[in-house]
């Protein structure tokens, strides 16, 4: 094979063995890589209903064909499982170095099962695989860990691993890689702790073989010379890293400001990236083999707020700062840094905070269920309260359990703004309608790495539309909804994908990327036939969640976004009209009204329900 | 008529020099269009930006009125 290696490693927690699996071509080709094999594999060999932190649940780490190739981006993996948080599916995306590596060793994918009896952690330096005790790492943070894993294994080695977060299965838990990065949502790293898997080291010196290996350097290198031909006109990622988002989206008025009760901040101009550059910035940091370099080497010299570490990121800036209605930025940076450091999801966790938050403003949470006053606008709050998240004490066992549930134990679940339960990134759908579609029908719940019309809709990539209205919002959902599939199961990050290896039209036509995946794997992939493959990963999802019995009733968005207009700014009167675009969106996936793919449908794609 | 000009992201790089945080006011002529005000402060238009007058899109051509807010930037990602 190519581009595939077409091996899975199978590591069985609870007896303790691993083996090794081939991998069926036709398969390969059907479901793309990453994110594409993980469902196939998690639709056959797990109870949809199942327990999502029992042994039962199965953890796959996927990296795609083009993971760890020339392929500019070509460096992430995804993390799948049933989710703890939400009941419905995981799809966690990362880059950094671990991905690369982990494709190196000569796998495409390691399937993690059962339940070990003692912390363990998986070693794989190439074909050697071990699975080694890990009491020692127990307890210890994701930074700690990694230090300790490298010196024990190889000072090249990468590590994925979980924080004291995980291993208490918060709800919100990640798994870290690289110490900074994050396949952060959806509580996968309390899956991961509820396997008692500590950490995955690998170190690998596969190269990935190459279908056409001559025509694919060529086109990398084309797509590479006209990265760096814009990065050099300036590159508001190099120079602010997503940081120079909340300007932006707050100037249109969908910036989530105190729990998403309005969409314009007032403290914006201290939040924003030429704040972040002039004070804390060491220097930009790229994933590996990536021309933009939109990662941030950041340190807060602050007696409260020291740190160091990397971000923060425009979702952690959104989450943990406008929308606690904080803008002291080196707060914020610290913030970030906890959170990496103990393994929670930034998102989640902010949001989850500013559900507690208005909660007590409205004098429904009491302070003494709290500990402390939790207004708004309070850092310290925060900070200690991320602490107390990840190991679960006090007032912070609540919040581990995510807003939703934090929101329904006080009686008000209207103030968790998730979809599906997970809480709901950086663009109020009330000023982003495609975004509220967006949030609606992801089959992991309110994300905007499911099929991010944000570009589009704010940043006019790769042309501007108007984030008002509805019109063909369905349509554009669908398209975005397929392409993002198709990115992540190959292994690509969506930064630079979605603008160098997409035809300049809003329906997403991936010319460069089919011939990528052509020059990498040989599989004589169309567009079509590409997009195609999409679709059919993004209904396999769905299958599994209508399996875990989720129905059209949550294919919906918080009271906030369908029945409160936004108060103020640009998108000042708007709610989110989701039913009447949810039909024509059911309509043009194949699904019937109930949201359910029709036996047409299914047959078109070779899924069979 | 006065408008208030902000412009975000690299383009920071073309409000004068001193200018605090990234908006400064302006005067400008009554029929100022938008295109006007950007070459003033040498915003390449042939660059991909994306122009909000008063937080909705707007053109290059789009006439300026007492009061309104322009904000232009590079077309770029966030996440």
């Amino acid at each position: 094979m190519f581009g595939w290696h077409g091996k899975i490693l199978r590591v069985d927690l609870t007896n303790e063995n691993v083996s090794v699996e081939e991998v069926d071509p036709q398969m390969a080709k059907d479901f793309i890589g990453g994110r594409g094999w993980s469902i196939q594999y998690l639709y056959g060999e797990v109870d949809p209903t199942v327990d999502p932190l029992a042994p039962e649940n199965k953890l796959i780490f996927g990296t795609g064909p083009l993971t760890a190739t020339p392929a500019p981006t070509g460096n992430r993996y995804v993390v799948t499982t049933k989710s703890p948080l939400t009941g419905a599916l995981s799809c966690s995306n990362s880059g950094g170095m671990f991905p690369t590596e982990m494709k190196r060793t000569g796998f495409d994918l390691f399937i993690f099962e059962g339940r070990a009896e003692r912390p363990v952690y998986l070693w794989v330096n190439d074909d050697q695989v071990e699975i080694r005790p890990a009491e020692h790492l127990w307890g210890k943070t994701v930074h700690q860990t990694e230090d300790i894993l490298l010196e024990e294994t190889d000072p090249k080695a990468k590590v994925a691993c979980i924080g004291p977060a995980g291993e208490r299965l918060v709800k919100i838990a990640a798994i870290m890689n690289d110490k900074h990065r994050a396949a952060a949502r959806s509580g996968v790293g309390a899956v991961m702790g509820s396997k008692m898997l500590k950490a995955v080291v690998v170190r690998g010196t596969q190269k990935t073989p190459l279908a056409e290996p001559q025509a694919m350097r060529e086109l990398c290198k084309l797509v590479h010379s006209e990265v760096s031909r814009d990065v050099k006109k300036g590159s508001s990622l190099r120079e602010y890293g997503t940081a120079y988002v909340p300007p932006v989206t707050n100037e249109i008025g969908i910036l989530p400001t105190r729990n998403f009760q309005t969409g314009v901040f007032e403290g914006v101009d201290n939040i924003n990236g030429p704040t972040l550059t002039e004070n804390y910035l060491i220097r930009p940091k790229p994933c590996f083999g990536c021309p933009i370099a939109c990662g941030r080497d950041t340190r807060v010299d602050d007696p409260l707020y020291g740190g160091e570490g990397e971000g923060p990121e425009y979702e952690t800036i959104a989450a943990l700062g406008s929308g606690c209605g904080i803008d002291n930025l080196a707060a914020v940076a610290k913030a970030n840094y906890v959170c990496n450091e103990l393994g929670v999801d930034t998102i989640s966790m902010g949001v989850t905070l500013s559900c507690a938050m208005e909660m007590y403003e409205k004098g429904v949470l009491p302070e003494s269920d709290v500990g402390r006053p939790l207004r708004f606008g309070d850092a310290d709050a925060v900070i200690a309260l991320i602490k107390q998240t990840a190991y679960r004490e006090g007032f912070g066992d609540a919040l581990a359990e995510g807003s939703y549930r934090l929101a329904e134990k006080y009686g008000h679940p209207e103030l968790s703004i998730t979809a599906k339960k997970l809480e709901c990134p950086g663009y109020d759908p009330r000023g982003a309608k495609g975004m509220g579609l967006l949030y609606a029908t992801s089959n992991i719940g309110a994300s905007h790495m499911a099929g991010d019309l944000a570009y589009p809709e704010v940043f006019g990539v790769p042309k501007k539309i108007d984030p008002l209205t509805i019109e063909n919002k369905p349509h554009l959902i669908h398209r975005f909804e397929d392409a993002f599939t198709v990115i992540d199961a190959a292994g690509l990050c969506v930064f630079l994908s979605l603008r160098y290896l997409f035809d300049s039209d809003v329906n997403l036509w991936p010319a460069r990327l089919t011939k990528l995946m052509n020059y990498a794997t040989g599989a004589g992939y169309t567009e079509e036939t590409l997009l195609q493959a999409g679709e059919r990963i993004f209904n396999l999802e769905r299958l599994f969640l209508l399996k875990a019995g989720f129905t059209k009733d949550d294919d919906t968005l918080p009271r906030r976004m369908l029945e409160e207009p936004m108060p103020e700014g640009p998108a000042k009167g708007h709610v989110v009209e989701l039913d009447e675009m949810l039909p024509e969106f059911y309509r043009l996936r194949g699904w019937d009204e109930n949201g359910v793919p029709t036996n047409a449908r299914l047959a078109e794609l070779g899924l069979k329900c | 008529m006065k408008v208030r000009l902000k412009l975000f992201a690299v383009f920071r790089r073309y409000l004068p020099p001193g200018t605090q945080g990234n908006a400064c006011d302006v005067e400008v002529p009554d029929g100022t269009q938008v295109s006007d005000l950007l070459s003033r402060f040498g915003v390449p238009e042939k660059e991909s930006l994306l122009i909000l007058v008063n937080g909705r899109d707007a053109g290059p051509d789009r006439v300026l009125r007492d009061g309104d807010v322009v904000a232009v930037f590079p077309t770029l990602a966030g996440g």
